[in-house]
């Protein structure tokens, strides 16, 4: 049995676990982006479509500190970052902490937003799937979370735009500010996508718990079914339910890149799809590590969720010590 | 069974309120040009204003910003550029070269900064300090030794002879700005028809109208600068209303506003897209090879068919707009059949019919370096793979972001297609000596030619444009008489507007947008 | 991750797979059907998917052009059937490989357990913490855009999900009895990976597998569509998509087709996975 203490112990050795990972991801990161050739300088030199010199050019290159070592570049970023300086943008000439800081809230309110819509179209519907299983609403549900599960999400998010934006006039195109009307779009496209997958889960979870002998004694007993499906039922399909959206909710943090940038939603995902673009180094090494906390935090909201929902599960990592 | 019904109904009811919120939530949105005290507002559309393009803000002195300011209708030259590229007076008179490292300039009287301050010829002088103080490109450009400044006569005087030195006081660089107020937050005060009032790089500008403005009164009270890098999103933008206009627009969405309700404004640019040829390649040091290239592509089909006819065939380095460009030189043209003939009679023949040609054991595989971020080049490419194929070459394509490494390295490429603004200046100068020259840092492919490195120097002492002008077209001949470089066809740079937006007008320079004359009905 | 951890209920198995297996048959037919025009694409094609002619440029659909044809005058047509070669049978190499390697490092890492299954979970942590866009995009500039790389860079991000469910089966099958009573009678541990402990896995890691194929068959294409995979002119679902988005509004075939070619087969290879499922793991 575990008790109070251990939980603890166990949450700090999860999150200890995230150093190792944070330093082999940004050494990756930053070995990989160094190798892919071209840098930030001659990206810059190639959007404006002018030339400069080679003398300008590593003498650009020298001031980011780019003509350094490879490792020697790494030290130096990694010694900042532990005096808790991210250091600044190559393109923009701004601080990295406050880039990312300001386009985390966009992030969120997407990531609040698209999760809701999931939340509200998924677990009804999928409980329906579920209870008239092989019947004409499972099919009709199920026909439609395939269509929403096969179409690539920039094809819908351009459909969308089409249809909502252009022949409907609902929705703005631009999503200039964080209003429901500007991130109703963005939303709708996540959440057709996530709808249509955890739909599935969803129904067969609730068809898992149903195949199961306490159901079938509850009926015995004279249970009124509707009762086992929400005391019962509901409870146990929780757990899944609940790691499903933490997974979720993992990537939606770390921004979607193709739909951000399609709605020019200022976020995460689009500054990382840009930063990448550029080999704006400073800023992919945030986002990595952003991804990496995002990941382990999630991995362990989930794990500590389980432990709080259902007692009898035991902690992974735990059984081996 | 009653338990379920009411769970499913429950559920459904869920499902269906959502419906309903996100069906209303969307009040119907009529977009209007008035704001509810009667103020004008224009709303526009571009898809290079970000830090991406080294446009992060609107300081002319830092990086490529001076495009933004100038385009936006914030800063202003000492002179502007005509529809043929030549000087005309701006915030400047007259200008007067005095001897071979001395200009005389005289500021016009009357223009004040947007803030209420004259600009006169100190200002200027304390701009131009500035702007060779803390912009090196601008410092290497204008090799400026000395400036004095009296009422509002500038004495210029540089380190060297500077044929083209008025010519490059009108790039983007060069808006003069009222150094004292500063450039906090990346805003500068000008003398343009409109002033900045709020900045985030990569996201949105925002403009108010000059009242101060010493050339006429802006009609617009407020402007605002979208950042739409997606080319579709642009598009629906436009159609949707939410933006006014438009600058960068895919060429496939140009039917969408081929209509009345949109204008287009076009006009011919500098910005080439041509081939370049390495030399270090043995199959390319085969003069039948590169005549046999520049006769297989299909310039017009590109221009017509895949630009949409939005775009000029070029020939030479410079547009016809250009008294030295367009017709002024001459070259072959696309001739499938006759470039099959110079390839069999240099003995490239195709023995194992394959469909490729062969000659001495090697077979005429080409490979083909190019980038995607402006949208012709792949267009330009796949059309060329195909038509050169029909004549035995097997083009091997890499259209890559990071063509830059490869092209420097000398055995990786065979021909790189690139754009290229040729003319940024008026001046035809920049051209050669950036790309085709000994000691170019663009000659990538190790081009040489005895004749063209001695019409250079010739070209760099010579301070009559009409002289200059008679030098490139010499010059040029000489690159399309060695087929070194092919030129396929030159950007026709377009603005989409809705059609109550007069006075925004395209400009070969691609520099000048917004102006006292823009105005929404 | 744990919904292929399932239970088998025997008293149902026997009921509902008669109508399983109808539906298990139906779907595979059209699953080989679209293999096989992979395959064949070469034959059925009826004219060349890359021979351009500028006059035909933006043809809408007609009948000698049932899909129309693109800018450069290209068949829509025989380019889908063409594409099909790179969308479907990368998706499938892909998934394969995936498998195998995810299969083997899971359960052997399952098996052993102990130091070697801890490492092996660490490195699965990391590759799944690594954000897939950066990986992509850096595997692509570093070895160039293309359909293989392409398929590198998501099997080296996608391998451990698949190790993460073969550990978690073996761990619950090792201390089944039968295991138990092997260990006792002294089999070496490669007999009883692969005469016990595999048979038994090897179902949900199907399931697993097919359900992946429409995902991935997804994930090439937005590759492709980010310009990281298929390069011009290779015909290409993704590619022909990203190419041809600005087109939806103006030219709409040519991002159509490609893009109902991508649904298609992503709802077969779902339906499959999903009766492969249920023939396999009835409720």
């Amino acid at each position: 049995m575990f008790k109070g203490y251990s939980l603890l112990k166990y949450t700090i050795k999860r999150i200890l676990q995230l150093i190792p990972i944070l330093f082999a991801i940004t050494f990756l990161s930053f070995a990989m982006m160094r190798l892919a050739g071209s840098d930030v300088v001659e990206q810059k030199m190639l959007n404006t479509g002018q030339v400069v010199t080679d003398a300008q050019l590593e003498a650009a290159k020298a001031q980011l500190g780019l003509d350094k070592p490879f490792l020697v570049q790494y030290i130096t970023w990694l010694n900042d970052l532990l005096h808790g300086d991210m250091g600044v943008s190559f393109v923009s000439g701004m601080d990295v902490f406050d880039t990312f800081i300001s386009k985390l809230p966009a992030t969120l309110f997407l990531t609040v937003t698209s999760i809701v819509l999931t939340v509200i179209i998924s677990i009804p519907l999928g409980i329906i799937s579920a209870v008239y299983k092989n019947k004409f609403w499972d099919y009709f549900i199920r026909f439609f979370s395939f269509i929403g599960n096969s179409m690539p999400n920039f094809f819908v998010s351009l459909v969308l735009m089409y249809i909502l934006g252009i022949k409907l006039r609902f929705f703005p195109i631009i999503s200039r500010e964080m209003s429901f009307e500007s991130v109703a779009m963005p939303t709708i496209t996540l959440a057709i996508a996530m709808s249509a997958k955890y739909l599935r889960q969803v129904r067969t979870t609730v068809l898992d718990e149903l195949g199961k002998d306490y159901i079938m004694g509850a009926k015995a007993r004279g249970v009124k079914f509707s009762t086992t499906l929400w005391k019962s039922v509901m409870r146990e399909s929780l757990v899944t339910i609940i790691t499903l959206l933490a997974l979720s909710i993992g990537s939606l943090l770390g921004g979607t890149a193709i739909v951000e940038s399609i709605f020019m939603w200022d976020g995460v995902g689009k500054m990382a799809v840009d930063a990448i673009n550029m080999r704006d180094y400073p800023i992919i090494q945030a986002y990595v590590m952003w991804m990496a906390i995002i990941y382990v935090t999630v991995n362990l909201i989930t794990d500590l969720s389980y432990r709080l929902l259902d007692p009898r599960i035991r902690l992974e990592g735990t059984d081996n010590e | 069974m009653k338990g379920i019904k009411k769970a499913v109904a429950f559920a459904m009811a869920m499902a269906l309120t959502l419906g309903a919120f996100t069906g209303c939530s969307g009040s119907k949105k009529e977009p209007t040009n008035a704001s509810d005290d009667g103020k004008k507002t224009f709303t526009f559309g571009d898809t290079t204003f970000n830090a991406e393009n080294e446009e992060a803000t609107i300081d002319p002195h830092e990086a490529y910003c001076g495009w933004a300011c100038i385009r936006y209708g914030v800063g202003e030259t000492l002179f502007k550029f005509n529809d043929n590229m030549e000087l005309e007076p701006w915030v400047a008179e007259s200008y007067e070269n005095i001897d071979d490292l001395t200009w005389k300039v005289v500021i016009k009287d009357g223009v004040t900064f947007s803030n209420g301050k004259a600009c006169d010829a100190a200002a200027v002088k304390a701009c131009i300090e500035d702007l060779v103080a803390v912009h090196e490109r601008a410092a290497a450009d204008l090799a400026i030794d000395s400036i004095e400044a009296d009422g509002l006569t500038l004495t210029i005087k540089t380190q060297e002879p500077k044929p083209t030195l008025m010519n490059y006081l009108c790039d983007p660089y060069g808006c003069i700005i009222d150094v004292e107020s500063g450039n906090a937050d990346g805003i500068v005060v000008g003398t343009g028809p409109y002033v900045a009032t709020e900045l985030v790089t990569s996201d949105h500008l925002k403009l108010v109208k000059n009242d101060n403005y010493w050339n006429g009164q802006p009609k617009i009270d407020e402007i605002t600068v979208l950042t739409i890098t997606d080319g579709d999103t642009l598009a629906l933008a436009l159609q949707n209303g939410d933006i006014d206009a438009a600058y960068g627009m895919a060429y496939a969405n140009y039917p969408i506003f081929e209509n009345d309700d949109y204008v287009f404004t076009g006009t011919p640019t500098s910005r080439a897209f041509y081939c370049q040829m390495n030399y270090n390649s043995k199959i390319i040091q085969d003069d039948a090879v590169r005549k046999a290239l520049a006769m297989g592509i299909d310039k017009e089909g590109f221009v017509n068919t895949l630009l949409k006819g939005y775009g000029a065939v070029g020939v030479g380095a410079f547009p016809d707009n250009f008294s030295f460009g367009g017709d002024a030189v001459s070259t072959v043209g696309y001739d499938p059949e006759a470039a099959k003939t110079v390839l069999e009679e240099a003995g490239w023949k195709d023995t194992d019919g394959d469909g490729i040609r062969e000659k001495g054991g090697k077979t005429l595989t080409l490979k083909w370096v190019s980038y995607p971020s402006r949208q012709e080049l792949p267009l330009l490419c796949e059309s060329a793979q195909a038509t050169l194929k029909d004549i035995g070459f097997d083009i091997q394509l890499n259209i890559t972001a990071d063509h830059g490494t490869i092209v420097s390295e000398k055995d990786g490429w065979d021909v790189y297609a690139a754009a290229f603004v040729t003319a940024s200046i008026g001046d035809p100068m920049y051209f050669f000596t950036t790309n085709c020259l000994d000691d170019s840092p663009k000659n990538r492919g190790g081009y040489h030619s005895d004749e063209l490195q001695k019409l250079a120097e010739e070209m760099n002492v010579t301070f009559d444009p009409e002289k200059r002008g008679e030098l490139a077209i010499q010059m040029q001949q000489q690159l399309l008489d060695d087929n070194s470089f092919i030129f396929c066809s030159f950007l026709r740079m377009s603005m989409i507007t809705k059609a109550n937006v007069t006075g925004l007008k395209a400009h070969p320079s691609d520099y000048y947008e917004f102006t006292a004359d823009l105005d929404i009905q | 991750m744990s919904s292929v951890n399932r239970q088998v209920s025997v008293r149902q198995l026997k009921v509902k797979k008669c109508n399983t297996k109808c539906r298990l048959i139906v779907f595979a037919t059209l699953a080989i059907c679209l293999v096989a025009v992979a395959v064949f694409a070469d034959r059925l094609c009826p004219y060349d998917p890359y021979a351009q002619d500028l006059s035909l440029s933006y043809q809408a659909p007609s009948a000698a052009h049932i899909m129309g044809t693109d800018a450069y005058g290209r068949d829509m047509f025989s380019r889908v059937i063409v594409g099909a070669r790179a969308s479907i049978l990368s998706t499938l190499a892909l998934v394969c490989i995936i498998t195998l390697v995810g299969t083997a490092v899971g359960t052997i890492s399952g098996f052993i357990g102990g130091k070697v299954d801890a490492i092996v979970m660490r490195v699965s942590d990391f590759f799944l913490a690594f954000p897939g866009l950066v990986f992509a995009l850096a595997v692509a500039a570093l070895l160039g855009g293309g359909v293989l790389n392409a398929i590198i860079a998501l099997a080296v991000i996608s391998w451990p999900k698949y190790a993460r469910v073969a550990r978690s089966q073996t761990l619950s099958v090792k201390v089944s009895s039968f295991v138990q009573a092997a260990v006792l009678a002294g089999d070496n541990p490669p007999q009883i990976i692969f005469r016990h402990i595999l048979p038994n896995i090897f179902g949900p890691i199907l399931v697993t597998a097919m359900l992946d194929i429409g995902t991935m068959t997804m994930e090439l294409a937005g590759l492709s569509f980010l310009g990281l995979g298929a390069q011009p002119p290779i015909a290409e679902w993704g590619s022909m998509m990203s190419s041809g988005r600005s087109m939806l509004q103006t030219y709409p075939w040519v991002v159509l087709s490609p893009g109902i070619a991508i649904f298609i087969s992503v709802v077969i290879f779902n339906l499959l996975g999903d009766t492969v499922r249920d023939y396999l793991d009835p409720k």
